[in-house]
């Protein structure tokens, strides 16, 4: 029994979500005059950032791989 | 002939928001887990997908649910009586020059403010020495301490800033504001500081103390020597960062009402 998810395929659903969120983090930030939304900004800001991260991270360990690869 | 009455209350249906926000979260989060656990039984990446983004979703909910939200007609229904109490003040004292935001300098508890309004024009301050948070008149020279009303809400940027503006400069004050009441605490929709040698003009815009200032313009003398809550929080922020005594020069409302204007101006000692 495991989790039928590659590597690759996380990266994809990280790329996804955190582009989702990035956008969103940004559609509703209060410079656009959205202050009246009843959700913690800083923090889906924080999430969409830490996703985004983790994407990038998945793609430098696929660089290396690619580089190092014989 | 008597008619029978319906002591009986009807029900009430309170819908508790963040709770059932939360209860959405977590039957989410449970759906994702047992669906990540069945992905991985039957060997389902189409499963494992759902699962992965129910559980980052139903955990992201509960992570940016607000702490708690309160109406801003309450906001609006709770600052109109205290300041109602300073204009009584004011109007009994018979004093009508502008107030004095107080630098840390002159006070006990550094921390603290202090709006000191004199009896007559072009009085000097009173001396440190003399100052006391706990007293409300000054015999020399003649005239009130006052808390201002803004206070606790300069105390508040302090806290969701993580440092004292005593700590600070002007500069970091025109930095930091429009940061501070636009994303930070979402108090307004755009700010603006502009520094005229001892002038200082902000200008918020669509700020959700509209309703209080426009109250606080009611009670003239109020408006005019101490100013509303949120100029006098600036004010508050301003005298310690600087170091030097703050009046509220003129607070102004623009003709479509969405921005108010304010000019302090920062005296010498």
């Amino acid at each position: 029994m495991q989790i039928p998810l590659s590597f690759w395929d996380i990266s994809l659903w990280l790329a996804v979500t955190s582009i989702t969120l990035l956008i969103t983090a940004e559609l509703i930030s209060p410079y656009y005059g959205q202050t009246n939304l009843h959700i913690n900004k800083k923090k889906l800001k924080n999430a969409a950032l830490t996703t985004g991260i983790l994407f990038l991270i998945t793609v430098a360990i696929r660089i290396y791989g690619i580089i190092t690869a014989p | 002939m008597p008619t029978k009455t319906n002591n009986k209350k009807p029900k009430e249906f309170k819908v508790n928001i963040r709770f059932s926000t939360r209860t959405v979260a977590y039957t989410i989060l449970i759906l994702g887990l047992i669906s990540l656990a069945t992905s991985a039984f039957y060997a389902s990446s189409i499963l494992a997908f759902i699962g992965l983004g129910l559980t980052f979703w139903g955990a992201l909910l509960l992570y940016i649910t607000p702490t708690r939200y309160v109406k801003l007609d309450l906001l609006n229904a709770i600052a109109p009586s205290t300041l109602a109490n300073i204009e009584k003040m004011l109007t009994s004292s018979k004093l009508n020059e502008k107030g004095i935001y107080l630098p840390p300098k002159y006070l006990r508890d550094f921390e603290s403010s202090l709006v000191f309004i004199p009896l007559k024009a072009n009085q000097p301050l009173p001396r440190p020495e003399e100052i006391d948070e706990e007293k409300l008149y000054s015999k020399n020279p003649e005239g009130i301490f006052l808390t201002p009303p803004g206070l606790a809400l300069s105390r508040l940027f302090e806290k969701e800033l993580g440092t004292s503006f005593t700590k600070t400069d002007l500069n970091y004050i025109q930095n930091i504001l429009p940061k501070l009441l636009i994303e930070e605490m979402e108090i307004a929709e755009n700010t603006e500081i502009k520094t005229e040698s001892d002038t200082i003009i902000i200008e918020i815009t669509n700020h959700i103390f509209n309703e209080i200032c426009q109250e606080t313009r009611k009670l003239t003398k109020t408006h005019e020597t101490i100013g509303c809550p949120l100029c006098s929080a600036i004010a508050c922020a301003l005298a310690k960062a600087t170091g030097k005594p703050v009046t509220i020069e003129k607070e102004e409302l623009s003709e479509d009402g969405k921005t108010t204007k304010i000019q302090y101006r920062i005296l010498e000692d």
